[in-house]
C-alpha cells in the first residue's frame, strides 16, 4: 500500500512548461518532484507535436524545394520515399530529445515519477503508475502543468485507425492516397503539408471562411499562394461520416451544398483542450471556468497560495514556449525571487507551413478594435534580394507602429525562416523599440532580416529598395 | 446599457480630483446639469453637474475616492423595462446624437454597427450555456474517462475559439515602454512604471530611471527627514491625512525653497498718510462693492514698482541661461483658508485702479474661501503678495512661490515714536519684509525695490517723480 513521503515541490506533467519549471527549481536550490507518464519529460511537445511535426515538416521542405529546384536548372527525379526510414529518422529525433531531457534532470537530481497524478487533498495526492499501482505522497506546493489534448467531433469519432488524430498522423504508419483534414487551423495545416509532400492528396474542411481563423488575412494570402492541397471546402461542416472497409464516406455540407466524398483516412485537428479534468482539482478547492482554464495570478498562482498552474491550462495561446517561460517564472516565484512575475508584452506565434507564417504583438485587427493610432507597414519580398535568389519572392513582412509615439507595436511576416525572423520584431516591441531603433540597426545584406529594417524604413517614407507608388 | 454620467475635464491640465461631496443618492430623479458631486482638485474645489437626466442607478464611487476624468461617477436607470433595454438606449443614443454636437455623432459612427452587437449578444449566450456544461462538468469530475470524452465533444467549439491570455490582454490606458528586464526590476524595487516618465526615446523607461526614481522616491517620502519616530510612545497621536491643497503646497513650497537662493531683505514704511487715505476713501471703495485695504494699496504700489524693477517680474530659465521678462503685470495674493493657503491671481493689476482692485481682491478672496476658485484663477501670477498683518507679528520671510522669483511679506503695523523735527511723533510704522531669488536679483536691487515701495507709501509723489 500507499508510503507517504513530504515533497517540497511537485510538478505534474513534464512538457515544456513542467521540465522547464523542474530544472530552474532545481537550479535555484528546490527540492523538486516531477510526474509525468512518459519515461522522459517532454511531453505532447516532444512526443507527439512540435518537435516530430517539425522533423516531418523539414522533410516536406526539402522535396519541395528539390523538386522546386528543376524550375533554376537542376532537375532531380521524383523522390521514393521510404515511409519506415522516415518515421524510423522522426523516432530518433524525439529520442535523442527526450532522452536528453531525462539526463538534464538526472543531473539535477530532480526525483521523476512516472505515472498519472490525482489531488485528494491541499497537500496530498495520488499518483498511478502505468501498471495500476498507486502510491500516496503529500507536498508543500505544486505546479500544475498538465497541457493539453486534441478535441474531437461529435459525429466523429477518433478511431485511431481511419479517423486519425493528430498523434496518429505523427506516427506516420502508413501514406494514405486520400486524406480530408478536418480544420483549418495550424495543426491541419502543418500536417496536411506534411501528407501532402509525401504524396498524398489532401483535402482541407474548414467551418469558417478562411485558412488560420484569427490569423493576419495579408499573411494567410501568402500561405494560399503556394498550398499543396487538391481540395479546400471552406465555410464547410462534415455532416455524415461512414466507415467502409476501404475508407471513409463523408459528407460535407458547405454554404451551398453537399456533397459525398470519398477519402482513404480523415484527420481531426479542430483544436485542443486543456487537462484539467480527472485531476482531482475539486480535492484542491479550486475548480476551472468554463472554457476549462486555471485562473492564476501574474505569479502564475492560483487561489490557493501554494498552488500554481502553467502552460495551456492557464489560457491561450497554448504554446510551448509560453509555458516554458511561465515554468521559468514559477520556479521563481516559488524560490522568492520578488521581481518574477508573468508579464510578456508578445507571444510570438508560427505557423511551420511552407511558406512559413509568423507574428507577434498586435495585430491589425486588435488595432482597429482598440482604436489605437497606427501606421501599418508592409515590405513585399519581391523588393528583396535575398528573397529573390531563394525564389520567395511572395512573402511578405509588416510592422504595425504607434503614429505618435514611433514605438513598435506588432509585426508579422510570411515567407521562408519567417519563424527565425519574428523574434526580432519580438524583442522590439519587448524592448519599446521605435523605427528608427529598427531602420538604424544594420542588418546583414543579403538577408531577409533585411525585409524588417526596410519594413521600419518604410514607416518614414521609403525604404531603400522599396517605393511605395 | 444604462446611461453613465463621467468626470468630465475639471479644467485645464487637471486629470485627477478627490471626491469631497456626493450631493445626490441613490434612486434620486436628477435633472441634466445639476451638480452632482463636488470634487477638490489640486488647488479647487468644483461641483461636477449631471450630464444627463434620470433615476440614479448606481453610485460608482465614494467620498474620499480619487477619480480621473472619463471615470464613471454614476449609472442612471432607463426608462422602459429591462426586456427593452437594448432599444431603449439605442433610441437614446440616436436622440443624442440629433440633438448634440457633431463630435457625438462621429464617434456614434465609429462604433461597432449592429451586426457586431448581435454577435456580442450571441456570444454572451453561449458563455451562459457554456456555464452550464461546466457545472455539469465539475459534477462529473471524478467520473471515469467515458463521461470526460464526452465532454470533450461537447466542447469541440471552444477548443477552438481564440482566447487571448488575462495578463497580456491588459488594456491600460497607459502604454508603458520598457524592456523586460527593467520591468522585473521595477517589480523588485517595488516601483509602478506608470508614475515614471521615461528618459529614452519615445519616453522609453530605462534601468537608470527605474533607479533614480527610487531613489528619489525615497528621499521624497522622508523629506530629507529622518525617519520619523513612532510619536504615540509619548502620548495620543492623530493622523489624518494631507487634503489636496497642502498636499500642493508642501510640494511647492519644498521645490521653491530647495530651487530657489532666498534673499530676505527688511523694510519700515510709515503708513500714518495712507490710514488716513483709507480712512478718507473707504466708503466710496464699499459702495462699489469692495474694501478699500492696505493689500489692495499696495498692490497698485507694487504693480508700479514692477514696471521700474524688471527683474523682479521675470523668470529666470538655468537650462537655456536666460530670463524672462514679462511684460504684463499679474500680482498673486496669498489667502489663508479653512483648508490651507490659495494664492489667486490679480491679473494687469497696473491697468486696475486702487478702487477696481479692492473689488476684485475682496470677491477672489471669498472665491478662495469658498474654495470657488478656477484653476485660470491660479494661473499666470509673476509676484506674490503676503499680507499676515491682519494676524500680528513683526516680520516673517515668506518663500518666493517657483518661478516667480520675488515675494512681498507685510505684518502688522504699529504706532512707534517717530524722531521728525527734532521731536518723537506717534507714526504707525508697517513692517515689509521682501524675499527674492539671488540668481537674478542683487542686494542692491533688493534693497532698491524695498526703498521705493517704502518712499511710495509714504509720499507717493515723489516715488513717481522717479
Amino acid at each position: 500500500m500507499a508510503k507517504e513521503d513530504r515533497k517540497e515541490l511537485v510538478i505534474i506533467g513534464a512538457g515544456p512548461g513542467g521540465y522547464a519549471a523542474a530544472f530552474h527549481a532545481a537550479d535555484l536550490g528546490i527540492k523538486v518532484t516531477l510526474i509525468d507518464p512518459e519515461v522522459n519529460p517532454g511531453g505532447v511537445c516532444l512526443y507527439q507535436g512540435c518537435i516530430p511535426s517539425k522533423a516531418l515538416l523539414h522533410l516536406a521542405k526539402t522535396k519541395e524545394e528539390a523538386m522546386h529546384a528543376s524550375k533554376w536548372g537542376i532537375k532531380f527525379e521524383e523522390p521514393k520515399i521510404d515511409i519506415k526510414k522516415v518515421a524510423g529518422w522522426k523516432e530518433k529525433v524525439v529520442k535523442k530529445l527526450t532522452e536528453g531531457l531525462g539526463q538534464l534532470s538526472e543531473a539535477r537530481d530532480i526525483e521523476y515519477i512516472q505515472g498519472k497524478a490525482k489531488f485528494t487533498g491541499e497537500h496530498k495526492l495520488e499518483v498511478t503508475n502505468n501498471k495500476g499501482k498507486t502510491s500516496d505522497l503529500s507536498f508543500e506546493k505544486v505546479i500544475i502543468a498538465t497541457g493539453s489534448s486534441a478535441v474531437g467531433l461529435p459525429d466523429l469519432e477518433i478511431d485511431h485507425d481511419k479517423i486519425w488524430d493528430a498523434t496518429d498522423a505523427l506516427e506516420l504508419k502508413e501514406i494514405p492516397k486520400k486524406l480530408l483534414v478536418v480544420g483549418g487551423g495550424y495543426i491541419g495545416l502543418e500536417l496536411g503539408s506534411v501528407y501532402a509532400a509525401l504524396g498524398t492528396k489532401v483535402s482541407i474542411a474548414e467551418m469558417t471562411p478562411g485558412f488560420l481563423p484569427g490569423t493576419d488575412r495579408d499573411l494567410v494570402k501568402v500561405f494560399e499562394k503556394n498550398e499543396p492541397f487538391k481540395d479546400v471546402f471552406f465555410e464547410t461542416k462534415v455532416e455524415e461520416v461512414k466507415i467502409t472497409k476501404k475508407g471513409v464516406k463523408v459528407s460535407l455540407k458547405g454554404k451551398k451544398e453537399e456533397q459525398n466524398k470519398k477519402f482513404d483516412r480523415v484527420l481531426v485537428a479542430v483544436g485542443r483542450k486543456p487537462n484539467t479534468q480527472n485531476l482531482g482539482l475539486k480535492k484542491l478547492g479550486i475548480s476551472a471556468n468554463e472554457k476549462g482554464f486555471l485562473e492564476v495570478d501574474n505569479k502564475r498562482r492560483t487561489k490557493l497560495e501554494h498552488v500554481f498552474a502553467i502552460g495551456d491550462i492557464t489560457g491561450e495561446p497554448m504554446l510551448a514556449h509560453k509555458a516554458s517561460h511561465e515554468g521559468r517564472i514559477t520556479a521563481e516565484v516559488i524560490a522568492g525571487k520578488k521581481g518574477a512575475a508573468y508579464d510578456p508584452k508578445v507571444i510570438p506565434a508560427i505557423v511551420f507551413t511552407n511558406p512559413e507564417l509568423a507574428w507577434c504583438g498586435l495585430t491589425e485587427e486588435e488595432a482597429k478594435e482598440k482604436d489605437k493610432n497606427v501606421k501599418v507597414v508592409k515590405f513585399p519580398w519581391s523588393a528583396s534580394g535575398r528573397a529573390i535568389s531563394i525564389g520567395e519572392n511572395t512573402g511578405l513582412t509588416k510592422l504595425l507602429i504607434d503614429k505618435e509615439t514611433e514605438v513598435i507595436l506588432g509585426g508579422a511576416v510570411a515567407g521562408k525562416n519567417a519563424g527565425s525572423l519574428i523574434p526580432e520584431i519580438a524583442l522590439a516591441i519587448e524592448m519599446g523599440s521605435t523605427a528608427s531603433d529598427l531602420s538604424l540597426t544594420i542588418h546583414p545584406h543579403p538577408t531577409l532580416s533585411e525585409t524588417i529594417m526596410e519594413s521600419a524604413e518604410l514607416f518614414y517614407g521609403g525604404a531603400t529598395h522599396y517605393k511605395k507608388a | 446599457m444604462a446611461k453613465e454620467i463621467k468626470v468630465p475635464q475639471i479644467s485645464e491640465g487637471v486629470d485627477t480630483a478627490v471626491i469631497s461631496e456626493i450631493l445626490v443618492s441613490k434612486g434620486d430623479k436628477i435633472e441634466e446639469d445639476q451638480s452632482v458631486i463636488s470634487v477638490e482638485t489640486d488647488k479647487a474645489t468644483a461641483e461636477i453637474p449631471a450630464t444627463a437626466g434620470g433615476t440614479i442607478k448606481e453610485i460608482k464611487v465614494s467620498e474620499g475616492d480619487e477619480v480621473s476624468v472619463g471615470d464613471v461617477i454614476i449609472i442612471l436607470e432607463d426608462n422602459g423595462d429591462d426586456s427593452e433595454e437594448k432599444e431603449e438606449d439605442e433610441s437614446d443614443k440616436e436622440e443624442e446624437t440629433s440633438e448634440d454636437n457633431k463630435e457625438e455623432a462621429e464617434k456614434e459612427q465609429e462604433e461597432p454597427d449592429s451586426d457586431e452587437k448581435e454577435k456580442d449578444e450571441s456570444k454572451s449566450a453561449k458563455k451562459e450555456e457554456e456555464q452550464k456544461e461546466d457545472k455539469e462538468e465539475d459534477e462529473d469530475e471524478d467520473d471515469e474517462e467515458d463521461a470526460a470524452e464526452e465532454d470533450d465533444e461537447k466542447k469541440k467549439s471552444k477548443g477552438s475559439e481564440a482566447k487571448k491570455d488575462k495578463d497580456t490582454d491588459e488594456d491600460s490606458s497607459k502604454e508603458v515602454y520598457a524592456s523586460p528586464g527593467v520591468r522585473r526590476l521595477a517589480r523588485e524595487l517595488g516601483v509602478n512604471l506608470e508614475e515614471i516618465s521615461g528618459s529614452g526615446e519615445s519616453g522609453r523607461i530605462t534601468e537608470k530611471d527605474v533607479k533614480e526614481y527610487k531613489e528619489g522616491g525615497s528621499k521624497k517620502s522622508s523629506s530629507g527627514q529622518a525617519k520619523l519616530p513612532d510619536f504615540s510612545k509619548w502620548g495620543a497621536v492623530e493622523n489624518k491625512p494631507l487634503n489636496n491643497i497642502k498636499k500642493t503646497t508642501a510640494k511647492n513650497v519644498l521645490a521653491s525653497w530647495q530651487s530657489i537662493p532666498h534673499v530676505f531683505q527688511f523694510g519700515e514704511a510709515d503708513i500714518s498718510g495712507v490710514e488716513t487715505y483709507i480712512e478718507d476713501h473707504k466708503e466710496k471703495v464699499e459702495e462699489a462693492g469692495g474694501k478699500l485695504t492696505l493689500t489692495a494699496i499696495l498692490t497698485k504700489i507694487v504693480a508700479t514698482a514692477l514696471h521700474k524693477f524688471p527683474t523682479f517680474n521675470a523668470s529666470i530659465d538655468m537650462d537655456k541661461e536666460e530670463m524672462i521678462l514679462k511684460k504684463y503685470v499679474n500680482i498673486n495674493i496669498a489667502v489663508a483658508t479653512e483648508d490651507g493657503l490659495l494664492v489667486p491671481v490679480i491679473k494687469n493689476a497696473d491697468q486696475k485702479s486702487i478702487k477696481d482692485l479692492s473689488v476684485e481682491i475682496s470677491e477672489i478672496a471669498e472665491k478662495a474661501r469658498e474654495q470657488k476658485l478656477s484653476k485660470e484663477d491660479m494661473e499666470g501670477g509673476n509676484f506674490s503678495i503676503s499680507n499676515l498683518g491682519g494676524i500680528g507679528g513683526t516680520n516673517f520671510t515668506p518663500i518666493v512661490y517657483h518661478p516667480q522669483v520675488a515675494i512681498l511679506g507685510i505684518s502688522r503695523a504699529t504706532t512707534k515714536p517717530v524722531y521728525i523735527d527734532g521731536k518723537f511723533e506717534p507714526r504707525s510704522i508697517l513692517p515689509l519684509s521682501l524675499s527674492y531669488d539671488h540668481r537674478l536679483i542683487d542686494g542692491a536691487d533688493g534693497a532698491g525695490f524695498m526703498n521705493w515701495l517704502v518712499k511710495a507709501l509714504e509720499d507717493p509723489y515723489e516715488a513717481l517723480l522717479g
